[in-house]
């Protein structure tokens, strides 16, 4: 075990893994009621066959728990698979701490990562089972790997499986051994692999899922008929899902690896999801109680956010977060927290603000490129805006000043970028503006371009994602307009916002949620542009994507910040890691390409007073992704 | 006689039902994007993240990157054929997830139009009898709160109450116990006891509407010499009024099962949406949202089938009640 973190310590952020892997002896193995009774009538092995020679020994929050009971939420009707996902999917071979700062081993008991950060050997549980109580063991693994990421007609292989443009290999060591090896030095991988979006390995039971491939099914045509589908890649999703897709939790026969399954699935239509506990879940507590303890989630599936709120005012929701922690509903749901029977827990944000503007750097208007592109501009940008105002007003008073990146508090915390130019100085945001030549004003007070034209942009925002974020542009306007600056909020349905900015680069410049801490496995996009959401460089973004056979070769300071972003993800060293994250921020700061108003706030979502061993705070990401590390499994329900 | 009319007016259905599914499919296309920037707006709503590449990989796999009349033609094909293609969003063939929501919106619409004739029919001949009494006056006061006040804020205040004051939830069709109950008359019985509250909230605007057309082409009528003929020649009230001008001005009534039966089905889709129903709507208006085309299509071509049934069923029995239509 203690190699294991040493591995795993070398590999990931700072803070050292140790799991107190207390003895349990099988005997002592203790199950659901209801489980015992389907053993003993015969309907189920008993306990000790179910569970794997080593399940993972978990140590709950507070106490340790007792069986029964159904857990609540609120399921939305439509895109909201990712609600199921983050609380019983996240089951990858490692996951993420409570706390969000270090990896430990998950589905695999421990891995070993070579010393040149190439070669990755998972140790699996021997014996641990699909729910369906057929054994899970390295050829499903092989199956995911060789027969669906790799499988080029499947899908085109992801980079999170690659390095330099090569797909890692996967070998077969024994039953309970598998080896992953990439031709380049891969520090990342284990985060990766944490992520709601690195569970390929282990996400298709081969036992199962290979009947809807064709290089195990010969009449893979009949099936694909008699299943009205498509063809077989659309007959698979349909069948076994994706990690992202609804369908994922559509068939109850596909087998998992999660502490509850479907039971009543999430289609088109349906009402209400029911999931029921996994007799064969890996994990038991530090008493040999098998998790999970509570018997079943119960998600009934409203169409509007308004019901959610009006079931969990009402005490039909035990735990939610999802959809009822914007900030409008806090002060209903806290006013109601009697009458709901429920209390507020905190989702802290893991760092980084709620709206960084971006000025497109690359913006098809010429004279406005320029301009933007000069660092004086906006740093008068900067000092223009009176962030205490906006806090006081549109965030009725939550918030402080913060420019980019993770928080004091953090190992990755960068002072510069995070508070430079946030004072409010009017004449020093004027001076700026005046130096860069933009002497003359138009009739309004509007500064000029030097072709006689005023300086006047559109911000574009999707007032749907963030209702306050309207609100905060609003005021900045009024208050760039005193130096000079006519900046128009431009309000975008999602999708055209997303043709508009991410997909064709039409934007003069766009607001976007940029909450980071610059750990392994999350995306650092505002500063380094290498994703669709860095709305200040997209043409960089695609140069980078696509090796540069696509997109603008970027600046000199972007490029090298590129590359050290590039090491970074390969560098099996944790505190080098962070010394080139740092580095990258270093160089961001100098650019100083995006700003913002305030730190991101955390948010508040409500579970039920006797709902034990949930955490009163948590970390709220995606990559995390909460609340699952927290483990719902060990919550139960105090007698 | 009306044979032939009847077949006419079917052959005629088939040109216009395949402009409607042209014009749907366009509208549906309209929006900016498709399917899969949508997706990745929504999940990115609720702090998820989504893959760019797997986004790319699916787009061509669904056909999204082809021009529109080939995806047209793909649907329409299929359609003919009664293949409605299959859902983006839940990857099942479309078929799957619509007849039973369209049996229900079918279910919910025609209990609300029998509850809005007999509500508003007797109310109706009522309030035109006896015009400017207390009671018509009363009538029209309700007449015109229902005109005025849309049924889905209805719902939200009657939801508001029921949690508030009552503690319940009068979201839904089903109790919890028979929703995925197979069909049986326990379950039949049970979504009786749910269906009441929207029939009401969804039959409240169109049963003050008819009221009023009801009480206005009455009091025409009313007024008529052959009224005064046949009390002159001694009938009893109830009969003189039930038997003529009650039938003269019956015609508008029959005429709104032609476009009373869509409207209360699309106009359900926002009331079924705060309610939860498990009727079409609720579905429609997810399909549309997140751009599901052939979902949404298949959707709007069944709704506009009933359309064009409603009508053919509405000019049939304005034929049967009215000789003058027939000879005509």
């Amino acid at each position: 075990m203690s190699f294991t973190a040493r591995a795993l310590l070398r590999s990931c952020a700072a803070g050292a893994l140790l799991m107190t892997a207390l003895p349990v002896l099988a005997a002592d193995y203790k199950e659901a009621p209801a489980l015992a009774a389907a053993a003993k009538a015969g309907k189920l092995p008993p306990v000790e066959q179910r569970l794997p020679e080593h399940p993972e020994v978990v140590k709950p929050l507070d106490a340790i728990g007792t069986y029964g009971g159904q857990l609540r939420f609120g399921l939305r009707g439509s895109s909201d698979h990712n609600h199921i996902l983050r609380m019983v999917g996240n089951q990858g071979l490692v996951r993420w701490d409570p706390a969000y700062t270090k990896l430990v081993p998950n589905v695999a008991e421990k891995v070993d990562v070579s010393p040149d950060g190439k070669v990755f050997t998972f140790t699996l549980r021997k014996g641990m089972k699909w729910s369906d109580g057929k054994p899970f063991t390295a050829d499903d693994i092989l199956f995911n790997v060789d027969d669906l990421i790799l499988n080029a007609e499947f899908s085109a292989p992801q980079p999170r499986y690659m390095t330099g443009g090569v797909p890692m290999k996967v070998e077969k060591i024994d039953d309970a051994t598998v080896k992953f090896t990439f031709t380049e030095p891969y520090g990342d991988f284990l985060a990766e692999l944490a992520s709601p979006l690195g569970q390929h390995p282990v996400l298709y039971a081969k036992h199962y899922c290979s009947q809807f491939h064709p290089k195990y099914n010969a009449n893979i045509a009949d099936t694909v008929k008699a299943n009205n589908a498509t063809d077989w890649k659309n007959l698979f999703l349909q069948k076994c899902g994706d990690i992202e897709i609804p369908a994922r939790w559509g068939n109850v026969d596909r087998p998992t690896l999660d502490p509850w399954v479907v039971k009543d699935p999430y289609t088109g239509g349906a009402t209400r999801v029911i999931m029921e506990r996994n007799p064969y879940f890996w994990q038991v507590d530090t008493a040999g109680n098998q998790l999970p303890y509570i018997d079943e989630l119960n998600a009934p599936i409203a169409q509007d956010v308004e019901s959610l709120i009006l079931a969990a005012i009402g005490g039909r929701i035990d735990f939610g977060l999802r959809h009822l922690d914007a900030p409008a509903n806090r002060a209903v749901l806290a006013e109601n927290r009697t009458k709901g029977g429920y209390e507020m827990f905190e989702a802290s944000a893991v760092g980084g603000t709620n709206m960084v503007i971006n000025l497109n750097l690359m913006a098809k208007d010429k004279e406005l490129r320029e301009l933007f592109n000069k660092k004086d501009f906006r740093i008068a940008l900067s000092h223009g805006m009176n962030r205490k105002e906006i806090i006081d007003t549109a965030l009725l008073g939550d918030g402080e000043p913060w420019q980019n990146g993770p928080f004091e508090n953090h190992p990755n915390f960068h002072k510069r970028i995070a508070t430079q130019y946030l004072e409010y100085d009017v004449a020093k945001a004027n001076a700026l503006l005046d130096g860069l030549g933009l002497t003359k004003r138009g009739p309004d007070g509007t500064r000029l371009l030097p072709s006689g034209r005023p300086i006047k942009f559109k911000i574009d925002v999707i007032p749907t994602l963030q209702p306050e974020q309207v609100d905060m542009l609003q005021l900045i306007e009024r208050q760039w307009a005193k130096i000079g600056i006519d900046m128009d909020v431009n309000s975008l349905e999602r999708t055209f916002f997303y043709e508009r900015t991410s997909n064709s680069n039409d934007h003069d410049a766009a607001v976007w949620g940029g909450q980071a801490s610059w750990v392994p496995g999350e995306i650092p996009q505002q500063i380094v542009p290498v994703h669709h959401d860095s709305r200040w460089g997209i043409p960089w973004v695609q140069w980078y994507k696509t090796g540069g056979k696509q997109g603008e070769e970027p600046p000199a300071s972007v490029k090298e910040r590129m590359k050290l972003y590039d090491e970074a993800r390969a560098t099996t060293d944790p505190e080098k890691r962070r010394a080139l994250m740092l580095k990258i921020a270093d160089i961001a700061a100098d650019e100083f390409e995006v700003f913002s108003v305030t730190k991101a706030l955390p948010t508040y979502g409500i579970a039920k007073t006797n709902l034990k061993n949930v955490p009163a705070t948590m970390p709220s990401s995606w990559y995390y992704p909460t609340p699952a590390p927290t483990l719902p499994q060990t919550w139960f329900w105090a007698k | 006689m009306l044979i032939t009319y009847i077949i006419r007016r079917i052959l005629w259905s088939v040109p216009f039902l395949f402009v409607v599914s042209l014009i749907a499919f366009a509208l549906i296309q309209a929006p900016p994007g498709d399917y899969l920037t949508t997706f990745a707006a929504t999940l990115a709503q609720s702090g998820d993240v989504v893959d760019q590449e797997r986004l790319e990989l699916l787009r061509e796999r669904y056909g999204l990157d082809q021009p529109f009349i080939v995806q047209y033609w793909k649907w329409i094909s299929g359609v003919l054929v009664g293949d409605f293609g299959i859902s983006f969003e839940w990857q099942q063939p479309v078929s799957n997830l619509i007849w039973e929501r369209m049996a229900l919106s079918v279910t919910l619409a025609t209990s609300t139009l029998l509850f809005t004739w007999a509500v508003a029919f007797p109310i109706g001949v009522y309030s035109a009898v006896k015009k400017y009494t207390l009671g018509d006056y009363v009538i029209t006061a309700v007449g015109f709160i229902g005109l005025a006040m849309p049924s889905f804020l209805v719902a939200l205040v009657l939801m508001y109450i029921a949690v508030v004051f009552f503690g319940t939830d009068v979201s839904g069709l089903f109790s919890e116990e028979f929703e995925k109950a197979p069909w049986s008359l326990a379950k039949i019985g049970d979504l009786l006891s749910h269906l009441w509250l929207p029939v009401v909230i969804l039959g409240l605007g169109s049963t003050a509407s008819l009221t009023r057309i009801m009480r206005a082409n009455l009091l025409d009528e009313l007024h008529k010499p052959y009224v005064t003929t046949a009390r002159a020649k001694g009938l009893s009230e109830l009969r003189l009024i039930l038997k003529y001008p009650v039938r003269m001005a019956l015609n508008p009534f029959v005429s709104t099962l032609g476009w009373a039966f869509p409207q209360l089905i699309s106009g359900a889709v926002i009331t079924a949406f705060v309610l939860s129903l498990p009727t079409s709507g609720p579905l429609l208006l997810q399909a549309l949202l997140a751009q599901d085309m052939y979902l949404a299509g298949a959707f709007i071509l069944l709704l506009c089938c009933l359309s064009v049934v409603g009508m053919l069923v509405s000019d049939i029995l304005l034929a049967v009640i009215d000789p003058r239509i027939r000879y005509r």
